[in-house]
């Protein structure tokens, strides 16, 4: 039995042998998410914005010589250890140009720390917000397109001041991206513009009633609570059962909060106190292009995460062409495809990005989730609107800023 | 270029095996020759990786630490660390039989891991800790995991010769009776609380090295490494599929088990296009089936416990 | 703090969470005790209950509740299929090899799920349900039934074990499994039995839980260590131990949060278990030592 299982473990791995050689020379770029684990239900939305992307790019002439672009799905789980052995498979098995995600934290730093730097491949994570991915010695091969948690957190906080939130409690969930959220918000509501908040408490994921953390939320005397946790997990069981036993009048969510699911599954008759931050463009056009084509190919715009899952494959697309197939170029051409100069390139618009690179144009992308044009870490500054729940879904309420 | 690839893959993988055959290993002092149902590995896998990362980092002042030592200090200290946090709960928990210590040793590995992510004076929380850095690192891509595969072949060898002289010496026999027939070796005189927890200790003690050998290797460790599928469950899966009570068996675990969880993610991207999320799904139960088939034709195990003489047809201390 | 708003927001969400957990702990606790082993597939197999009874929900355009009994059913088939198909043959090995089986069968149920119904979250019926006012409990129609539908269960289950012939054949077989053989009762069929009532309860406990919340593909797997906890703390083999236990982990969890910040509400059941363990090793009602 034993020959019979390394005989099966070497077949495995001459399959994967021949399995990777090339049929064409086509470009592959590595998707990786955490499509089992935790987020299970986040990640599909997310592999399938940036799948449209790369669908995008083959329609209008392909990547470079007119080949094809491919993206390889590969499942990090949500945790370090399935991280970084797909970010390895990835890198040496399927030989990508550049990676989109992970999705957690955790993932992003260990595929980043063993992996894409050592081989110097460039890494966009469209959802890892953690401020340890901005210190990372990363010779500038790892982006995120998701503004840090700090910006947002600050953002949402000076535009609840300015709408006259006043007393609020703030429930956040026990990871990384909820305790970012929570405690810059933390910091600028109430030590820079001096707004109260009467209880702060983390939650842990996966349990069945929340009930008992709402009451103790609630007991200070707050009539709004802000929620740092996703939509479609916790945080919709969260609001629902907040909702139904009345304990604040007003709801405010994160950007994870703005997730159709809530929508769907409490309706929108009950939701008419809750707003939520999510990021935009300046020119918001470059959101409604991509909710219009995202739509197109059966995906739901509002899910969490998938607009600057999209930017990220777009992005490294035309980093691609404009390193011109050169693995090495693709991390620096990722910052000058999105600096802030140059011309407009919208989300879709593959064929014109081409022709201008090929002519020797600069062009800046300006995404779905904003105008990007990252700093020398690699990060970007959000641009954020507040959304409310209206008859079809969310709809801007005011620009953040 | 493809060949390069598979040779850095191969790298990759073997290292990570390494890694789980040192937390294999540990489980196997504990459960294969004292029949101790430790089901929280994590926990001192957790405790290892934190400790080593806190010692070996650049000072940072919003947590403990950053003590900036080398490597070394760092593994030991892990080592250290982990048998520390051992003692108290083998102390309290070890009069507890099989079941009742596995309930009670996963319940302890979910409190160290709710400390970890909510004690940001401590371990930095929810964030955990990055830029830690690994021993020889600075080098290339593929000369860099070459180096590290070479550092923590050295580290299980050495791990393997000791465990592997200790349980042929009289200590082993002295365990495998505790574990057979905890009655009989108390008639002979044998401190058996004493003995189980001196096991405890061993086994979690290498746990706290794997854990800090993996945070190295990864230059980070956040709570997400901890969870209990992949930190207790697959090693529990690597120990019983590869034989308990045999430490090749349990090095050969960890290999076939990591080659079938990695490997068979490659093998599902072969499902067409459309379903690439799918094929996710697909292999996890793919992984379960392969161990389902490995259980039934080899329930005893790839290489199953040696009987070194003492013909012993049944283990009743082994079916708990 | 007033007496009200300690029943309304701490013990009744208390008792709802451990009638949930309950269910669960009941079907762990008789496979312990006739089967001895743990069964980590338990919380996945609570989801696959949950997700047949919203397949027929959505399929028929039925109540929930009536789904409820053919999810029961479903779940109690597919209990007994995996056990005659990966367990039966492992059942003279040692007990851990059982274990680990079981933790590739959570696996494999939860990959067939994520198949089958994808992984967005899901509910039974669109919208919130707010609390009805019971002089002056504020208690929601679907949690009088979770906790009628744990009493009428456990009380069918308690009156089959005590008086019917193949619950005493069950309840012979915990206490003494050697006895039990000697007297000519047919293993093969008890073995069944235990089947059917743990996948049948664990399908209750799952669309519980879905009813009350939210369904999850992963939320069974995050419900399987307190319902072990449960098990245990109520005394192995014990099936009004289960339920007690249950009942104490669900409250104590949403009690804590008034005495330890709330991110450590998780850690509460393991917290009260190993205190049990420790001052009385063999469960609140005395079970079976293991």
């Amino acid at each position: 039995m034993k020959t019979k299982i390394l005989a099966l473990a070497a077949g495995l791995m001459t399959a994967t042998a021949l399995a990777s050689v090339p049929a064409h020379a086509d470009v592959k770029i590595g998707l990786l998410g955490g499509v089992s684990g935790p987020i299970a239900a986040m990640a599909p939305a997310m592999i399938d914005a940036a799948q449209l992307a790369v669908q995008q790019v083959n329609e209008q002439g392909g990547i470079g010589d007119g080949e094809k672009l491919v993206g390889v799905v590969g499942d990090s789980a949500c945790n370090p250890q399935n991280g970084t052995d797909a970010a390895t498979k990835a890198v040496n098995i399927e030989g990508v140009v550049g990676v989109v995600g992970p999705h957690c934290s955790g993932a992003v730093l260990a595929a980043a720390g063993s992996v894409t730097i050592p081989a110097g491949i460039t890494m966009i994570t469209p959802s890892g917000t953690s401020p340890e991915i901005t210190n990372l010695e990363d010779n500038g091969t790892v982006y995120r397109t998701v503004p840090s948690d700090d910006y947002q957190g600050r953002a949402l906080a000076r535009t609840m001041k300015d709408r006259g939130y006043g007393k609020v409690a703030v429930a956040y969930l026990n990871n990384d991206y909820g305790t970012g959220l929570a405690n810059a918000f933390k910091s600028e509501y109430v030590d820079e513009l001096g707004g109260e908040i009467t209880a702060f408490a983390a939650h842990e994921e996966g349990k069945a009633s929340y009930r008992s953390n709402l009451a103790e939320l609630a007991k200070g005397g707050a009539d709004t609570l802000v929620i740092f946790d996703y939509g479609d997990g916790t945080g919709l069981t969260i609001l629902r059962q907040a909702l139904e036993n009345g304990f604040f009048e007003k709801y405010v969510g994160g950007d994870g909060m703005k997730s159709d699911a809530v929508i769907k599954e409490l309706g929108t008759e009950n939701l008419t106190t809750f707003v939520s931050s999510s990021p935009v463009g300046e020119k918001s056009e470059a959101l409604d292009i991509f909710n219009e084509a995202f739509k197109g190919v059966g995906g739901d715009p509002d899910a969490i995460f998938v607009t600057t899952s999209y930017d990220a494959a777009f992005l490294l697309a035309l980093a691609i062409e404009k390193a011109g197939g050169d693995k090495a170029g693709v991390a620096a051409a990722v910052a000058e495809v999105s600096n802030g100069e140059g011309e407009t390139i919208l989300p879709g618009e593959w064929k014109k990005a081409k022709e201008l690179i090929a002519a020797g144009t600069a062009i800046d992308y300006k995404g779905a989730a904003g105008d990007l044009n990252f700093d020398a870490k690699g990060d970007v500054p959000g641009t954020y609107a507040l959304w409310e729940v209206g008859a079809d879904g969310f709809e801007v309420v005011t620009e953040m800023k | 270029m493809e060949l390069l690839g598979l040779v850095n893959y191969a790298l990759f993988m073997a290292i990570f095996i390494c890694i789980y055959a040192l937390l294999a290993l540990g489980l196997n002092i504990q459960w294969g020759f004292a029949g101790l149902f430790n089901a929280g590995i994590a926990g001192f896998f957790a405790v290892g990786a934190y400790t080593s990362a806190i010692l070996t980092t650049a000072m940072d002042p919003d947590r403990i630490g950053g003590f900036d030592l080398h490597f070394i200090v760092g593994w030991i200290g892990a080592m250290l660390a982990a048998a520390l946090v051992a003692w108290p709960i083998g102390k309290i928990c070890l009069r507890f039989r099989s079941d009742y210590l596995a309930i009670a040793s996963i319940g302890i590995a979910e409190i160290i891991r709710l400390v970890i992510k909510s004690e940001p004076a401590l371990t930095n929380g929810a964030r955990g800790i990055a830029s830690i850095p690994r021993p020889a690192g600075d080098i290339g891509y593929m000369e860099s995991q070459i180096a590290y595969l070479a550092i923590v072949l050295v580290v299980l060898i050495a791990a393997y010769i000791l465990v592997e002289r200790q349980f042929n010496a009289p200590w082993g026999r002295m365990m495998r009776a505790i574990r057979d027939n905890e009655g009989a070796a108390k008639a002979m005189g044998k401190d058996v609380e004493f003995r189980r927890l001196e096991a405890f200790i061993f086994g979690a003690a290498l746990m706290g090295l794997g854990g800090a050998l993996f945070a190295h290797f990864n230059r980070s460790i956040t709570p997400e490494a901890i969870d209990p599928m992949v930190a207790t469950f697959l090693v529990w899966i690597m120990l019983i599929l590869g034989g308990s009570g045999n430490n090749r068996g349990a090095i050969l675990g960890a290999a076939v088990v990591w080659i079938i969880w990695s490997v068979s993610e490659i093998a599902t991207d072969r499902l067409p296009h459309e379903y690439a999320v799918q094929a996710k799904y697909i292999r996890l139960f793919l992984i379960g089936l392969m161990l389902q088939l490995v259980l039934r034709f080899r329930p005893e195990g790839l290489l199953p416990e040696p009987l070194r003489g003492d013909l012993r047809s049944t283990k009743p201390g082994a079916d708990r | 703090m007033e007496l009200f708003e300690l029943l309304n927001f701490y013990v009744i969400p208390g008792i709802v969470l451990g009638s949930i957990y309950a269910l669960g702990a009941v079907g762990i606790t008789l496979i312990f005790a006739i089967l001895r082993y743990a069964h980590l597939a338990h919380g996945d197999l609570a989801t696959l209950g949950a997700f047949i009874a919203l397949a027929v929900v959505t399929g028929l355009g039925v109540s929930p509740l009536v789904a409820l009994p053919v999810a029961i059913l479903a779940t109690a088939a597919v209990a007994v299929g995996i056990d005659k198909v990966f367990y039966e043959h492992l059942r003279e090995r040692p007990k851990i090899v059982t274990v680990m089986a079981s933790l590739g069968i959570a696996l494999m149920v939860r990959s067939v799920i994520q198949v089958v119904w994808g992984v967005d979250t899901e509910t039974y019926s669109r919208g919130i349900v707010r609390p009805e006012d019971y002089f002056g409990l504020r208690i929601r129609d679907r949690e009088i039934y979770t906790v009628v539908a744990l009493i009428v269960l456990v009380g069918g289950l308690q009156l089959f074990l005590t008086r019917s012939k193949w619950g005493k054949a069950m309840r012979a077989m915990s206490d003494n499994p050697n006895l039990a053989l000697l007297s000519g009762i047919d293993n093969k069929k008890v073995v069944m039995l235990t089947w059917v009532i743990a996948g049948g309860l664990c399908a209750a406990s799952g669309f519980f839980l879905g009813l009350n919340t939210e369904l999850k593909s992963m939320m069974g797997w995050y419900m399987l260590l307190p319902m072990f906890a449960a098990a245990i703390l109520g005394g192995v083999g014990r099936v009004e131990g289960a339920v007690l236990g249950g009942l104490i982990v669900g409250i104590a969890e949403e009690l804590s949060v008034l005495v330890i910040p709330s991110e450590y509400k998780a850690a509460m059941a393991f917290v009260i278990l190993l205190f049990m363990l420790l001052v009385r090793p063999t469960g609140l009602l005395k079970g079976k030592v293991l």
